[in-house]
């Protein structure tokens, strides 16, 4: 098997460390009362498991990000294709056997919710007749995502690379599904091919999504087929670093690197450029993700063995200077107090966030229907320069592609303010640092999913047989008039004169037809715009609450339970604290050996655990990539949108 | 063009000139649109960053002229015209023209501004006396979609001008896949114009053809089929009357090809076989790798500046199956860069009807000023403008063409694309438009013509044909007649 180059195994020697730390504190925990500890330990240990950190691979079309993965894991995991190629996203995870999957939405199910998804094993054969533009031409078949799997060492460390259809091309919907996919993401890999340097729409792209992600990492690839990359790379560097300081660029060759793996050429592999690159993403992307997770899990063990300790210390306090223990209990209940203020429903961070998701809500909406109502505006301006009817298609592609780009720019903003108000909320936990809560919101996938293609309107056309109807309707009067009024001559009625006037009412009828169904049609779309912009807000808007309601559900819940462990560590402190009062002398000295021993072995742990941290702070001082820290100030407003691609365009 | 309509044209500026005699600003453009009814048709070459168009007019021309480089290179607006010698002159935004000395380094032209930004210019005006330029002006223009707004802006702004005619007659629009930019540029120019007098006048290239399969021997094949999907394509159907994908780096060498290249390829070629794919595996490898004997360094870096890793690999592909002379070579090689394809495009969609499409221009001139600033006695003017709009026979054809191509008619399918093709939808010579060879004789010709004429008068007097049919059937009819007509003629003169 070809070996995904010169890859180290991703230190699962720490993670078993870590395992074992977790589980030490579960045994510390015991069968004791103190379920909360263990439900939370539990989870520690489960997401230590699971570990998955996920680049997304985005780009222009055509731009080889399906080739930069395949030379990636050294396997032809993505389609690659002369033409478009990617049309659905494709996950590659590590897999014990190469083995390939589709998920599919379930049947009559409305939302894409994690439960609605279905996952399909399918031959890893086929997989490009399900993700590839040539079998699966503009994803008519719904799928969601597909999945490769593959036994890569690369990827054992949990590394999920996704491969995503190109964006900034024709469709500005696939933008929006990339764009949402990217909170859940770890890390982004910008690719632009060495041909040219950055273009306008690239660099818009990268910002939009610098404030979303601030793990970027460029990729200048197809180094082999140009001579002058070299200088493509430096005007490159100039470009990256005006959007944002340090945002690393590796120039790679994804074909040399496949043809070196075929011919096993280390030298060959050196210069495709694709080490350089493996080692950031295994050092710097794997690694931040493996020290935040061991940091995360090492606090979550001294954070147990904290409230253990508490408790424990109060006992013997009281058992050792009984002298004390009303002092002691004073103090106890008061911060216990302090704790169940926490607790309450009235509790200052709990109206921080309840506000804040209200106002985030009500700012998001108007936000929405203002983008929107402009769009609006705009397309009825078009509407009324012509007939709407002949143009429809175009048109109804501009209004979506006007939309998507409106609701990619409200979902910036609104998951940008998110996280700000889960660090303010976060604020009034003034003990020491409180870990913020992941907002691993599932992402919305496709936000437009819900909303039902324009409906299609009447081109204008009137077939020969209805022109006949409609100028007979006329000429029918014209012929009775005239050849009544003539009858009184004694003519027949159907005679010249009498068919002349029939002929020109006739013609006038079908001329008033004509403008009276232009004049409809063009109501008839401004109608049809309303409503679907109207669909547009109703859906999205309703999506995007959704979404706020659950990065608030799942705010309240972290804190909640960080406030819930803290006062019930107290209350237990007290409540020893009491007991070891009124205990007999003999019970006392065994009591006191009890918690002697549990306290070492409490203290143990607690510095085995600190140990951890202090290594990965040492680790994160050394990579020293910290992000630059928030500022207090709340992400600025909702940004306007710039301008419209002009509407008139669709209308001609 | 019938002789009569260009003549009906010059005659309408003629009488506004005179209408507008007291207003300086009128009666210069005026004498502007005068004078580009006696010049060569006008093309420009646009499209985004990067997408090759100075190395494609370089090739159009067969000389490498225009500067191309990696990064941006084309800042300015730069026309290149015919003159019997070279000559360089510079428009200012405020200002006198001013001449340029002629700078060549490796025959490509330097433009030494000065002390004069690229802000402050507006045009350069190359002359250079090049048979390629005898028959048409080529514009050559700065990216789309650049990152340096401005540099964008004044592409833009030149080629679709808010209130005037284009400066161009025509475009040549280059892209390397289809993007949304290009489109809403495309869109863009049809509108300033098009939406006007309802023609379509631009020509899409894939340009960059050979780097569409990452250098592979067969790029070229997709790059065909990518092409074929896109003139498919609903959306640029209707804003350009073609699509041919072009190699441009590629026609720009083999037409300029030099006895060293040929000498250092035919080197190339007889290395052994693994070695070579192993020193054309990257355009690193090629210049660091020691080749065969006799072939220096300096040499593979000009060679693959020159020809691209794709054109050494396809050069040598063919020198080994006995193209063994250079001229040859260079034929073959400008055969498969698809640069004939486009000067038969250039020739049968642009060259054929550039008569029509520079009194076009004119007439959007004139009518641009007739509603923006009226006066007493433009009234007949105005008239004759609508006489001229409507009765030129060459303009109901573009503008059928558009509609063809846009909205469509109420013909069934196969009509209706024959229809295309006889009004020169494909290009407007006689045997084009018949759908015949080019060495069919006049005889053959005018019998085709007459069965067509026949056919589309018996569509016409159907009488379940609908109105608007019978509109495309009568300009159908008409050109017919005038294919008749031509051939008739021709049939006639040798006997």
């Amino acid at each position: 098997m070809a070996d995904a180059g010169p890859v180290k195994p991703s230190t699962p020697l720490a993670e078993a460390q870590l395992a074992k730390l977790v589980e030490q504190g579960l045994e510390l925990v015991g069968t004791g009362d103190r379920l909360d500890l263990r439900k939370r330990l539990d989870q520690t240990l489960r997401r230590l498991k699971d570990p998955s950190i996920r680049v997304i691979v985005v780009g222009e079309f055509k731009q080889g990000k399906s080739k930069l993965i395949n030379a990636l894991v050294n396997a032809p995991a993505c389609p690659v294709d002369d033409d478009i190629a990617t049309s659905v996203p494709t996950v590659v995870r590590y897999g014990e056997t190469a083995s390939a999957a589709i998920l599919v939405p379930k049947e009559d199910s409305e939302s894409t919710d994690e439960a609605n998804i279905e996952r399909r094993p399918v031959p890893i054969a086929d997989l490009p007749s399900y993700v590839s533009e040539r079998g699966n031409p503009g994803n008519t078949k719904k799928l969601v995502a597909g999945e490769v799997y593959l036994p890569r060492k690369l990827l054992t460390g949990g590394l999920t690379v996704i491969d995503s259809p190109g964006v900034g091309g024709l469709n500005s919907s696939h933008t929006l599904t990339t764009l949402t996919a990217l909170p859940t993401a770890d890390a982004m890999l910008l690719v632009s091919d060495a041909s040219q340097e950055y273009t306008e729409p690239e660099l818009r792209f990268l910002r939009q999504a610098m404030r979303i992600t601030p793990s970027v990492v460029g990729v200048l690839s197809k180094t082999d087929l140009y001579p002058e990359w070299r200088r493509v790379e430096e005007i490159d560097r100039g470009h990256l670093a005006q959007v944002a300081q340090d945002i690393p660029l590796f120039s790679v060759s994804s074909d040399l690197r496949l043809e070196a793996s075929r011919l096993q050429d280390a030298e060959l592999n050196a210069e495709s450029g694709f080490p350089g690159l493996i080692t950031h993403i295994r050092d710097e992307i794997v690694g931040k993700a493996q020290r935040l997770q061991r940091r995360s899990v090492s606090q979550d063990v001294l954070s147990v063995t904290e409230n253990l300790r508490l408790s424990l210390q109060s006992e013997l306090e009281a058992f050792e200077n009984p002298q004390n223990t009303p002092q002691m209990i004073a103090g106890l209940e008061m911060a216990k107090a302090e704790a169940d203020e926490l607790r309450k429903r009235s509790a200052r961070w709990q109206i921080t966030l309840n506000d804040g998701i209200s106002d985030l809500i009500a700012d998001m909406e108007y936000d929405l229907r203002d983008r929107l109502r402009r769009i609006q505006r705009e397309a009825e301006t078009a509407i009324d320069l012509g007939d709407p009817g002949p143009t429809w298609s175009e048109f109804s592609q501009w209004l979506e592609e006007c939309a998507a780009a409106a609701i990619s720019d409200t979902f910036v903003w609104t998951s940008e303010r998110a996280q700000w108000l889960a660090a303010q909320v976060a604020e009034h936990f003034a003990e020491d640092e409180v870990t913020l809560p992941v907002l691993h919101v599932s992402d919305t996938g496709d936000a437009l999913d819900p909303v039902d293609d324009m409906p299609t309107l009447d081109n204008g056309r009137v077939n020969p047989m209805q022109k006949v109807l409609i100028g007979m309707r006329g000429s029918y009067g014209g012929v009775l008039m005239f050849g009544l009024l003539t009858g009184i001559f004694g003519m027949a009625l159907i005679n010249p004169l009498s068919v002349g006037a029939g002929l020109l009412l006739g013609r006038k009828a079908y001329r008033e037809d004509k403008e009276a169904r232009l004049k409809r049609r063009q109501a008839e779309a401004k109608a049809l715009v309303r409503r679907q912009l109207d669909d547009v807000t109703f859906q999205v808007g309703k999506q995007l609450k959704d979404r706020l309601r659950l990065v608030q559900r799942s705010t309240r819940d972290h804190f909640t339970e960080i406030a819930e462990v803290h006062h019930r560590s107290l209350a237990d402190s007290v409540a020893a604290a009491q007991k070891a009062a009124t205990m007999y002398a003999l019970e006392k000295d065994v009591r006191i050996r009890e918690i002697k021993a549990e306290l070492k072995k409490v203290d143990t742990l607690a510095r085995a655990a600190g140990a951890v941290a202090a290594e990965v702070a040492a680790d994160a001082g050394r990579a020293s990539r910290a992000a630059a820290p928030r500022g207090p100030e709340p992400p600025a407003g909702p940004a306007r949108m710039a301008g419209l691609p002009k509407a008139v365009a669709a209308v001609g | 063009m019938t002789p009569s309509t260009i003549v009906g044209v010059a005659d309408l500026v003629r009488e506004a000139l005179d209408a507008y005699r007291d207003d300086p600003a009128s009666v210069a453009a005026l004498q502007g649109y005068a004078r580009r009814l006696e010049e060569p048709l006008r093309i420009a070459v646009a499209g985004m960053v990067k997408a090759g168009k100075s190395t494609l007019l370089n090739a159009i021309l067969g000389e490498e002229i225009a500067p191309t480089d990696t990064a941006e290179c084309t800042r300015i607006v730069t026309w290149y015209r015919y003159g019997h010698t070279p000559k360089i002159t510079l428009y200012p935004v405020t200002g006198e023209p001013r001449s340029l000395p002629v700078k060549r380094v490796d025959g490509r032209l330097v433009f030494v501004l000065g002390d004069a930004t690229a802000d402050d210019v507006a045009r350069l005006d190359v002359e250079w006396p090049s048979p390629g330029l005898r028959d048409m002006t080529l514009i050559d223009t700065p990216g789309i979609a650049s990152l340096s707004e401005d540099v964008a802006a004044r592409s833009t702004s030149f080629l679709t001008p808010e209130d005037t005619p284009s400066e161009a007659d025509a475009i040549i629009y280059l892209m390397r896949h289809m993007h949304a930019s290009d489109l809403r540029f495309l869109e863009s120019f049809k509108d300033t114009e098009a939406g006007r007098s309802g023609t379509v006048n631009a020509l899409a290239v894939l340009s960059r053809a050979d780097e569409v399969g990452a250098g592979r021997i067969d790029s070229l094949l997709s790059a065909a089929d990518i092409a074929e999907r896109y003139r498919r394509d609903h959306s640029l159907q209707k804003l350009a009357l073609g699509v041919v994908p072009v190699a441009g780096l590629l026609a720009q060498s083999a037409r300029t090809m030099r006895q060293s290249d040929f000498e250092a390829l035919q080197l190339l070629a007889g290395m052994e076989r693994t070695e070579r794919e192993k020193l054309l595996l990257s355009a690193d490898r090629f210049v660091r790798v020691a080749g065969p004997e006799g072939l220096t360094t300096a040499a593979r870096t000009a060679l693959l500046e020159r020809y691209g890793l794709f054109g050494i690999r396809l050069s040598v592909v063919l020198i080994r199956n006995g193209f063994g002379e250079p001229t040859p070579l260079a034929h073959e090689l400008a055969r498969r860069s698809g640069l004939h394809p486009l000067l038969d495009l250039l020739g049968r969609q642009f060259q054929a009807r550039a008569e029509a499409l520079k009194a076009r221009t004119a007439l959007v001139g004139v009518d641009t000023l007739l509603r923006t600033s009226p006066r007493e006695g433009t009234g007949a003017l105005v008239a004759a403008l609508e006489r001229l709009q409507v009765n030129a026979h060459e303009f109901r054809e573009l503008r059928l063409l558009a509609t063809l191509r846009t909205t469509g008619t109420s013909l069934p399918p196969e009509l209706a694309s024959e229809a295309e093709g006889l009004i020169g939808g494909w290009g407007a010579a006689s045997h084009v438009r018949l759908g015949l060879d080019a060495d069919a004789g006049p005889e053959q010709l005018a019998a085709e013509a007459r069965r067509y004429l026949e056919k589309w008068r018996a569509v016409s007097e159907n009488p379940l044909t609908d109105r608007s049919a019978l509109e495309v059937c009568r300009v159908v009819v008409r050109s017919c007649e005038g294919v008749v007509a031509e051939c008739s003629h021709l049939a006639a003169q040798p006997a």
